[in-house]
C-alpha cells in the first residue's frame, strides 16, 4: 500500500500542477507575479519530489527492503535509545478492518448530521459503535449512548453558544 | 533589563490572576494531563480538538487554557511511562527507561513526585528563559523585512523536515501538501480564486482547524485503532501516597540536584530550534545525563536522574518553543502551529509586533505559564490517584468521545457541513500519513505558515523588480540564506560520505 500511496500522491501533484498551469495566471498584466505564480512553484516541487519518492517507494518495494508501516513514536523513540531497529521491536497485530468500520461510521455520522439533527445523529453513533466494539456491557452501553450526546449538545448548543445541525425533532 | 522583565511579569500577572483566567489555566491544565495519559493522543491533537471549545471566550483567557493544554500533557505523558511504560506521547519515551524500572523496584511513588518535581523545574526555568529572550528576539526581528521573513519560515520548515531521521523527503512532501491547500481561496494579491472548483464554500480557503482536528485527531485516533489499542484491556492501578515509601528520600533531591539545572538548559535550547521539540531535547538529556554519570550502568535499571533529565528537558522544551512562537510567529511543532492558528483565528497578528501590539495577551500568557506550572505540580503530586484512576477507562469507550468532538468541533466553528467532510478527508490523509512515514505536522506547519510565506515571497520579488537578489543583498537575509544551504547541504554530504566510507569498507 505504501507505494500506491506514493504514486497517489504524485496523481495529486500532477492534478494539482495542470489545474493551476490552466486557470491560473502566473503573471499579471504588469508583468509581476500573478495568483498563480505560487502555486505553480509548490506544484512543481511537489510533483519532482513525489515522484522521486515514488521511485524510491518502488524501489525499495522491489529489492524487498520496505518495511510496510511507519511506527510510532514511542516504539521509534525506545528504538532509538536503545540502538536497535525499531521494526525488530514490534511484532503487534494490525487491525485495517476496524478502521474501515469507525471511517464508515464517521462518514454515516457526518451524512445524518444535517437530516437527524446533531443530538439524535450522535445518538445513533455511539449505539452503533458501542454495539459493535463492546457488545458485553448492553446497558452501559444504552447510559453512555445517551449521556455523552446529551453533554455534549449542552456543552456546545447552550453552553457555548454554537449553531449545531437542527432535525426534524428540533434538536 | 531586569526591571523590564519584572515589569513586563507583572504586568502579565495582572492579567492572568482573574478568576477567569486561572479557571479555565487550572481546566487546560487538567485537560492536558488527562490528553498526556492516554497514548497516540498528542498535544497538538489535544489543542486542535479542543479549539472549538473556546469560541465563546476571550481571546487571552482561550489562549491561555490551550497553552496549559500543551504543557500540562508533558506532565500526563510521564505518568503512563512510568506506571505502564507506555509513554502517553512521543515526549515521555525517554522517561520510561529509568521510570518503569523504578516503579518495579517498588519506587513507583518516588519517581512520580519527582517526575512533577522535575517537570516544575524545568517549565519552570525555560518560562524565565522566555521571559529573557523573547522581547529581545522580537526587537532583533522587528528589523526583518519580507525577505528575512520568508527565509525564517523556509528554515523553519526546513528543520522540522530534517529531523525526521530517514523520512526526510516525506517530511518535505508533507509541508509542500500543506502549502498547496493553504493555497485554496482568494489569492489576496489579485482577487484570483484558486482551487475553489466553483465552491462558494471553499472562497475563504480550507479553514485550518478542520485539517489539524483530521490530520492530529483523527488521524491519531484512527493510527490507535489499527494498533489495537481499542482492543487492549484497561489496566487496574492502585496506589497511595499515604506510606512514606511514597515520597523521595533526601538522597534522590541530593543526587539530581545538577540534574534539574543540566537537562533544563539542554531541553530549552532543543525547545527553541524548530523540529528539534520536546522529544529529542529529552532524548539529549538523557544521553547527556548518562554520559556525564559516573555510574552510567545504573541507567535504565531504575536510576533516578535518568529519569529526572528527560523530564526536566521536556518541560523546558515545551517551554522554549514559545520563544520563536511569540517572538517571529513561527512554530517549529506540531502543537505550536495549532496554537499559532489559534492566535490567528482570534485575531492576533502573530509576529516581532505581537509583544508591541498586543503586550497583555503575551506577558499574560507567559505569566500563565508560571502559574499554571504551579498549578500542575500540585495536581501531579495529589491528584495523581485520581489521574490513576483515568487509566482504569478501557481506549475503546475513549474512542467514541474523541470522535464526537472532533465532528462536533469542527461543525460548530462556521456552522459548515463541508469542513466536517474537509477533516473526514484530512482525517483519513493524516491516518496514511502517519502509517507510511510521512509528517502532519509539517503539513499544519506549513498550512498555517503558507499564506504568509507566498505574501512575504512576493512581496520580495516586487521590492527587488523580480528578481533574487533581494535574498543575498542584506546582512541578515543573506546569514539565514547560509545556514538554509547549510541544513539542506550538510546532511546530505554527510550520508555521502557515509555511503562512501562502507563502499570502501565492503571493498
Amino acid at each position: 500500500m505504501k507505494k500506491w500511496f506514493s504514486l497517489g500522491l504524485v496523481g495529486l501533484s500532477s492534478a494539482y500542477l495542470a489545474y493551476g498551469l490552466q486557470t491560473l495566471d502566473i503573471l499579471d498584466f504588469s508583468g509581476r507575479p500573478g495568483a498563480g505564480y505560487f502555486p505553480l512553484i509548490i506544484g512543481g516541487l511537489m510533483l519532482l519530489a513525489t515522484a522521486i519518492n515514488a521511485v524510491l517507494d518502488f524501489r525499495e518495494a522491489r529489492l524487498g527492503e520496505m518495511h510496510p508501516l511507519q511506527l510510532d513514536p514511542s516504539t521509534e523513540g525506545t528504538a532509538e535509545l536503545m540502538g536497535v531497529d525499531a521494526h525488530s521491536l514490534d511484532g503487534r497485530r494490525r487491525f485495517p478492518r476496524d478502521v474501515l468500520i469507525i471511517l464508515a461510521l464517521l462518514s454515516g455520522f457526518i451524512f445524518l448530521l444535517p437530516v437527524l439533527g446533531a443530538l439524535a445523529a450522535m445518538i445513533v453513533l455511539m449505539l452503533a459503535y458501542l454495539f459493535t466494539f463492546n457488545q458485553a456491557e448492553l446497558l452501559t452501553n444504552v447510559l453512555y449512548a445517551l449521556a455523552l450526546p446529551a453533554f455534549l449538545y449542552w456543552l456546545f448548543s447552550i453552553m457555548l453558544n454554537a449553531s449545531l445541525p437542527v432535525g426534524p425533532l428540533r434538536f | 533589563m531586569l526591571m523590564d522583565i519584572f515589569a513586563n511579569l507583572a504586568f502579565g500577572l495582572s492579567i492572568a490572576v482573574t478568576p477567569t483566567s486561572l479557571l479555565f489555566l487550572m481546566i487546560g491544565a487538567f485537560v492536558g494531563m488527562i490528553v498526556g495519559l492516554f497514548p497516540g493522543f498528542g498535544p497538538a491533537a489535544g489543542i486542535a480538538v479542543l479549539i472549538p471549545m473556546t469560541l465563546g471566550l476571550e481571546p487571552t483567557v482561550a489562549i491561555i487554557m490551550l497553552a496549559g493544554i500543551y504543557y500540562g500533557s508533558m506532565y500526563g505523558g510521564t505518568i503512563t511511562s512510568i506506571l505502564i511504560n507506555t509513554p502517553g506521547e512521543s515526549a515521555t519515551v525517554a522517561s520510561t527507561l529509568d521510570g518503569y524500572p523504578l516503579a518495579q523496584k517498588g519506587r513507583a511513588g518516588p519517581a512520580l513526585v519527582m517526575q512533577a518535581i522535575a517537570s516544575f523545574i524545568g517549565g519552570t526555568i525555560g518560562v524565565v528563559l522566555i521571559t529573557a529572550l523573547a522581547p529581545l528576539l522580537a526587537e532583533f526581528a522587528a528589523s526583518f523585512g519580507p525577505s528575512e521573513y520568508f527565509l525564517i519560515i523556509t528554515l523553519g520548515l526546513l528543520l522540522l523536515t530534517t529531523m525526521m531521521g530517514d523520512n526526510k523527503f516525506k517530511g518535505l512532501i508533507s509541508a509542500l501538501i500543506g502549502f498547496a491547500i493553504g493555497t485554496v481561496g482568494v489569492d489576496v494579491m489579485s482577487g484570483q480564486q484558486r482551487y475553489t472548483f466553483g465552491s462558494p464554500e471553499l472562497i475563504g480557503g480550507v479553514y485550518f482547524v478542520a485539517v489539524a482536528i483530521g490530520l492530529f485527531g483523527i488521524g491519531e485516533l484512527l493510527h490507535c485503532i489499527y494498533n489495537g489499542l481499542h482492543l487492549r484491556p484497561a489496566k487496574k492501578l492502585r496506589l497511595s501516597f499515604k506510606s512514606k515509601e511514597f515520597w523521595p528520600t533526601r538522597f534522590d533531591y541530593i543526587e539530581s540536584r545538577f540534574t534539574f539545572f543540566r537537562g533544563s538548559i539542554i531541553g530549552f535550547v532543543a525547545g527553541v530550534l524548530p523540529g528539534s521539540g520536546a522529544t529529542l531535547g529529552s532524548i539529549i538529556g538523557y544521553s547527556v545525563e548518562k554520559k556525564l554519570a559516573r555510574d552510567p550502568e545504573n541507567f535504565g535499571k531504575g536510576e533516578m536522574r535518568g529519569l529526572v533529565a528527560p523530564e526536566t528537558a521536556n518541560n523546558a522544551a515545551s517551554a522554549g518553543a514559545m520563544v520563536p512562537l511569540l517572538s517571529l510567529g513561527i512554530p517549529g511543532s506540531g502543537a505550536t502551529a495549532v496554537l499559532l492558528g489559534a492566535f490567528m483565528m482570534w485575531g492576533l497578528q502573530p509576529g516581532p509586533l505581537l509583544i508591541v501590539n498586543d503586550p497583555g495577551f503575551v506577558w499574560g500568557l507567559v505569566a500563565s505559564m508560571y502559574l499554571g506550572n504551579v498549578i500542575l505540580v500540585a495536581l501531579s503530586i495529589f491528584a495523581i490517584p485520581l489521574f490513576v484512576k483515568f487509566l482504569d477507562i478501557p481506549y475503546r469507550l475513549v474512542v467514541p468521545v474523541i470522535v464526537l468532538l472532533c465532528v462536533i468541533g469542527a461543525f460548530a466553528i462556521h456552522a459548515s457541513i463541508i469542513e466536517t467532510w474537509i477533516l473526514f478527508l484530512a482525517g483519513v490523509l493524516g491516518f496514511a500519513m502517519k502509517l507510511y512515514g510521512y509528517s502532519p505536522a509539517a503539513t499544519v506547519l506549513a498550512l498555517v505558515l503558507g499564506g504568509m510565506a507566498e505574501e512575504t515571497f512576493l512581496q520580495s520579488l516586487i521590492i527587488s523588480n523580480g528578481t533574487l537578489y533581494v535574498f543575498i543583498e542584506r546582512p541578515v537575509s543573506l546569514t539565514l540564506l547560509c545556514i538554509l544551504i547549510a541544513v539542506a547541504v550538510v546532511p546530505m554530504c554527510l550520508a555521502l560520505r557515509r555511503r562512501l566510507r562502507r563502499t570502501q569498507a565492503q571493498e
